[in-house]
């Protein structure tokens, strides 16, 4: 049984995947297929802080076993890896073989699709996608963003890279067009 | 030509020659003019028609602050030609013009102006008769508005909209926005410095002393933390320091954490007759044209003095080879200035100008009796301080008797430097920038400084140099050129009972034009004074509100972002030949074209769903879980239906009322386990039922989690009297014989590998299985249906082959059979509204409407077949005794059934079976149809339940 999101060949917004990449002066990666699971709901902060994870504060996010785990509210929690992660596969194991209390399955990994933007176009880009102040000195390593973000509503947080977007999955070829008008008006030079 | 030799026109590159047209004529420029200098350096000095009398206007300002200067071009009206940068090949007109520019017929309004007073608009285009509004006055207003030509094929100019952030934000970067911009980022502020001008230094640009200034520009362009946006306009302020700035078609939507408005001073023209004339101008465009441009601006002038700066002006005058004919002082020069004038031998008239005369442009000016013959006047009697922004930011500005301002009440993220607050002297205005900078970093937590004093302002800045005088009886004496209004055109107004400022402003239209009040705000408030006998302070001038300027739409409205969802499964319709249509924010398959005519393919479609079996996307659907100990009590709540005893496995209809009463939304619960509940939505509804349901889980507090996994999950209908046979033929570890599965049963199950939900519902009254499953797998689940489909003829079908089926079945579709009124009752409902629940939203309406009794009943209706093809359609009448007893809500031909069918609002005594109801039909016509039952096919409801 093999997945598809909509980026990949034969998704629903695979025909616009020419400005995904590293390259670009604005570059694109699809992160949607990549691991990641949430919880929400009464026992979700609990049974987290049952694992060990040291929780951060809501609109926060903190690292724990190469896992990033973004707190969303008191009990709304998301947990992400970039890439295979056995950390994050096991805790989702636990959680399905726990009994309640442990919140509920909040389908993370099915309603949001997940970009991550870089590259030197990206200041001028996320200001125009984004009425967040995501400047360095005010949006930290650590901060959440729950927010609009190319008119939907998403969750933005800073990477190494850049930043990671996350939003409503059926919205993915709304957001990748407007990236690209943005992209293409930072690029303009329109940017202060 | 009457352009200069360098080193005049520092913002001129004569090396770069444009070309251009006005009005048909070919003319010159260079490349970092405006229009209007390139215009004036041709010798156009008539550039518009104003506004009511179209009598000739030339350039006034060349800030933006007035409209004589709104030109076309191209296909873009109202073009404001003293900012807008010269381009080659620009095709530039007047508007407002019947004929041309040089002989516009409509001048002859000038000579009619007594017959137009101020606001005999609101008396004359009330009649005749009780349509002349329409009929007559609206289309000849629209001719005649002067507002330019819009174009139906003018190209759609995409804005850009930019979102940025700032510690302070600086607005006008003269020396005091410099100095405030430099010092807040010199201690580490995050700094925008905005300036409506294309370079740095304000007014010192087309001044003869530099004072130093350059290398405060240098500083700012090389510290790091300050970003300046030079030809920028700062167009309005918002709560929380919330500022648009606007650089060509980009809309910057600024946060400050600080604001300093160094807006500087607005240059008031004098009032007296004829003060409208080419020629005549704010001293300022007189230095600008000279020193920007290098554009002569006659060969004998007039200068109206306001203070000291008049030997600028004289200076430039000089400079560029014009005779001064005189200097008009209406009061006292100082000495120093005196001094200078009269060590040029520049003649010095104490008064005021009293009139001007010219055709089409000035040609002499009268002062004090005596005609002086002059081509151009510069002129300034007196300065306001740019007032609008700080005003909109909360300060309130205080009018002194002698025409001196001053403002109170900022907001304490609010501040002013430099010209704005009366300094004029230029170290003064450097240390206001810097005192204001100050004060924003101590605010910031960025400077431990002592509080600097705001430094004293010269004697009454803002005073009148030349008021205006009591009204000339020629008329033509003009306080706002933008509406053409007279000095009697206010006082006539005052006389009408309109004895407020605002009240005058609204029946006169003073300052309600492109300028704002910015030329005619001062002038108007003296003479509504002078007119109620009372004083300057106690009229005060009319309220400043954003915009501060003309914006353009395209500009607010940014790129235009089309709002696109699409299931898991677009790529599969569109590779199967759908015609997608925007449903809502959803893209959906319409119709699959097969190369018939599309009435056909829907019709086909309709039967293959009847007759064989069909697949329906309907991915759109709202999906809800709802899961806890309390889930089945809160649907209870939620919902009129009954869910809490509902036993695992069964599908129940649920219907959602609003606090009203009205039908909110309906769809199916699927209890899943004891304590989670799978819950669908309408498409469109959906939203709203999750936030409503979210709201009443804060506000009950009962231990329930609602999820919208409207994005996450996909579904699919099977649909049709061989739906079993093609499910059959997949692997899965579910029966789905009658028997194991039978109607309204729901399961959890694994089909073709895939985790589905799956329901024995549907909305077209065939043998259904509705099949939910994670996005991810929908393609998977879709092409293992697909293969096995070809042996039982499926099709997939469309949105519009889907109403169809449901109407067949008198389904009613929330929202379209539907309105804010709707009851259960009205919609035949009344069955699944629980009568044993104590509670849920919308029940204690419900039984108050139910004692009203109903007003009207949703029916199924038929009609002859012999009905035309678009003589009944949604929306049509429905009539009772010649009245309007409702409206049709849902209308078609029905494929199966071969005849017309429709949903539609009937009064109550009309909707048994039988009976028969008239209807207004599009031609004209009135049209009888016949109640149906509640459903025009199977009405046993046999099929959807083999």
């Amino acid at each position: 049984m093999s997945a598809l999101f909509p980026l990949q060949p034969g998704g629903a917004a695979s025909e616009l995947t020419d400005g995904l990449g590293p390259h670009a002066a604005l570059s694109i990666r699809d992160l949607t297929p990549m691991p990641r699971f949430g919880i929400k709901g009464a026992g979700s902060a609990a049974w987290f802080a049952g694992q060990g994870v040291a929780l951060p504060p809501v609109n926060r996010l903190a690292q724990h076993d190469d896992t990033t785990f973004l707190r969303l509210g008191t009990n709304d929690l998301v947990c992400l890896a970039d890439g295979d992660n056995e950390g994050l596969t096991r805790l989702r194991r636990s959680w399905h073989d726990a009994a309640a209390p442990k919140g509920y399955w909040s389908w993370r990994e099915e309603s949001w699709a997940w970009l991550r933007l870089g590259g030197a176009a990206l200041e001028g880009a996320l200001q125009r996608l984004c009425a967040v102040d995501l400047r360095a000195q005010s949006f930290r390593q650590q901060d959440v963003a729950q927010t609009r973000f190319a008119h939907v509503d998403a969750v933005v947080f800073r990477c190494e890279a850049g930043f990671d977007i996350l939003f409503d999955i059926t919205l993915t070829a709304q957001v990748l067009a407007a990236i690209e008008v943005a992209r293409h008006a930072a690029e303009q030079g329109e940017a202060s | 030509m009457n352009r200069l030799p360098p080193p005049f026109g520092s913002r001129i590159d004569r090396a770069q020659r444009l070309h251009f047209s006005f009005e048909g004529r070919k003319l010159e420029g260079f490349a970092g003019d405006t229009i209007a200098s390139a215009l004036a350096a041709s010798g156009e000095w008539q550039v518009s028609r104003s506004f009511k009398y179209h009598r000739p206007r030339g350039l006034h300002s060349l800030t933006g602050s007035d409209a004589n200067a709104l030109v076309q071009v191209g296909d873009e009206p109202n073009v404001d030609a003293g900012l807008t940068p010269l381009r080659d090949g620009m095709v530039v007109s007047a508007q407002n013009v019947n004929g041309s520019l040089a002989h516009d017929r409509d001048s002859v309004i000038d000579k009619l102006g007594r017959f137009l007073p101020v606001g005999f608009y609101y008396r004359t285009f009330m009649g005749p008769t009780h349509n002349a509004w329409l009929k007559l006055w609206e289309p000849l207003i629209r001719r005649k508005a002067g507002l330019g030509r819009l174009h139906m094929t003018a190209s759609h100019p995409h804005g850009d909209t930019v979102h940025l952030h700032c510690d302070v934000l600086v607005v006008g970067c003269g020396p005091a926005g410099l100095a405030a911009g430099i010092e807040a980022a010199r201690s580490g502020a995050d700094v925008i410095l905005c300036e409506a001008e294309p370079e740095l230094s304000g007014s010192l640009t087309f001044a003869a002393e530099q004072h130093g200034l350059a290398s405060l520009v240098a500083e700012a362009q090389s510290l790091p933390g300050l970003r300046l946006m030079t030809g920028t306009v700062c167009n309005g302020w918002f709560e929380d320091n919330w500022l648009p700035l606007i650089r060509g078609n980009t809309l910057h939507r600024v946060r400050a954490r600080r604001v300093i408005f160094a807006t500087g001073v607005l240059e008031q023209p004098a009032v007296f007759r004829n003060n409208d004339l080419p020629g005549l101008m704010a001293a300022g465009t007189v230095r600008r044209l000279v020193r920007h441009y290098g554009v002569k601006t006659g060969t004998t002038a007039v200068v109206l003095a306001a203070g000291d700066e008049t030997l600028d002006t004289v200076r430039a005058l000089q400079e560029a080879g014009v005779q001064i004919a005189a200097v008009v002082a209406p009061q006292p020069l100082s000495a120093t200035c005196m001094d200078e004038l009269r060590r040029e031998g520049l003649p010095v008239i104490d008064g005021r100008i009293e009139e001007a005369r010219g055709n089409k442009r000035l040609s002499a000016l009268r002062v004090g009796g005596r005609w002086i013959d002059c081509d151009v006047a510069a002129i300034t009697a007196g300065y306001m301080p740019s007032w609008q922004l700080p005003c909109q930011a909360g300060a309130r500005l205080v009018c002194g008797d002698d025409g001196e301002m001053s403002f109170t009440g900022f907001p304490p993220d609010v501040d002013i430097a430099g010209g704005i607050t009366g300094h004029s002297a230029h170290e003064a205005v450097l240390a206001d920038g810097r005192r204001a900078a100050q004060a924003a970093l101590r605010a910031l937590g960025l400077a431990a400084r002592e509080e600097i004093s705001r430094p004293s302002p010269a004697s009454k800045p803002f005073r009148f140099w030349d008021a205006p005088g009591e009204p000339d009886p020629r008329g033509r004496d003009f306080v706002d050129f933008d509406e053409d209004l007279q000095v009697k055109d206010l006082v006539h107004a005052v006389q009408e009972g309109y004895r407020e400022i605002e009240l005058v402003k609204r029946f006169t239209t003073v300052g309600m034009g492109p300028s704002q009040g910015r030329h005619s705000a001062k002038a108007a408030a003296l003479i509504v004074a002078r007119s109620t006998a009372r004083r300057l302070s106690q009229t005060g001038v009319t309220t400043a509100r954003p915009p501060a300027g003309p914006e353009k739409l395209s500009v607010l409205a940014g790129h235009h972002t089309v709002t696109e969802r699409r299931t898991a499964l677009h790529a599969a319709h569109v590779q199967l030949g759908a015609e997608m249509r925007p449903v809502g924010n959803w893209w959906r398959p319409y119709v699959y074209r097969t190369g018939a005519p599309r009435e056909e393919a829907i019709a086909a479609e309709v039967k293959a769903v009847r007759e064989g079996v069909g697949l329906l996307d309907v991915s759109t659907l709202g999906k809800l879980e709802v899961r806890g100990p309390d889930a089945g009590a809160f649907l209870d709540r939620m919902y009129a239906t009954n869910h809490g005893n509902q036993s695992i496995g069964r599908v129940r209809y649920a219907l959602m009322l609003n606090e009203m009463g009205s039908v909110m939304d309906d769809g199916v619960v699927l209890r899943l386990t004891e304590d989670t509940f799978y819950v669908t939505a309408t498409t469109g509804a959906v939203a709203r039922v999750y936030a409503d349901m979210s709201f009443w889980n804060a506000q009950w507090r009962m231990n329930v989690d609602v999820l919208n996994l409207t994005g996450a999950f996909c579904g699919l209908n099977l649909t049709g009297p061989k739906a079993r046979a093609v499910l059959s033929g997949l692997s899965s570890d579910i029966s789905f014989e009658p028997e194991a599965f039978p109607y309204l049963q729901g399961k959890s199950a694994t089909i073709a590998g895939v985790p589905v939900r799956a329901m024995r519902i549907g909305f077209t009254g065939e043998l259904s299985y509705e099949l939910h499953c994670a996005g991810s797998q929908a393609m998977t689940l879709y092409k293992a249906i697909a293969q096995a489909g070809p042996a039982h003829d499926l099709k997939p079908y469309g949105l519009e082959a889907s109403r169809i089926l449901r109407l067949e079945k008198g389904h009613i579709l929330i929202g379209q059979d539907t309105d804010a009124m709707s009851t259960p009752d009205e919609l035949g409902f009344g069955w699944a509204v629980s009568k044993r629940k104590a509670f849920f939203v919308g029940k204690r309406s419900l039984e108050a409407r139910r004692r009203t009794g109903l007003q009207r009943k949703l029916a199924g209706l038929t009609f002859a077949a012999s009905l035309g093809p678009n003589d009944m359609g949604e929306g049509c009448l429905v009539l009772r005794n010649g009245e309007v007893a409702g409206h049709v809500t849902s209308f078609a031909t029905s494929p199966t059934l071969g005849k017309p069918i429709a949903l539609a609002h009937v009064h109550t005594d009309d909707a048994k079976p039988g009976a028969t109801v008239s209807l207004r039909a599009r031609n004209g016509a009135t049209i009888a149809a016949t109640v149906a039952g509640h459903a025009f096919f199977d009405p046993q409801n046999l099929r959807q339940e083999i």
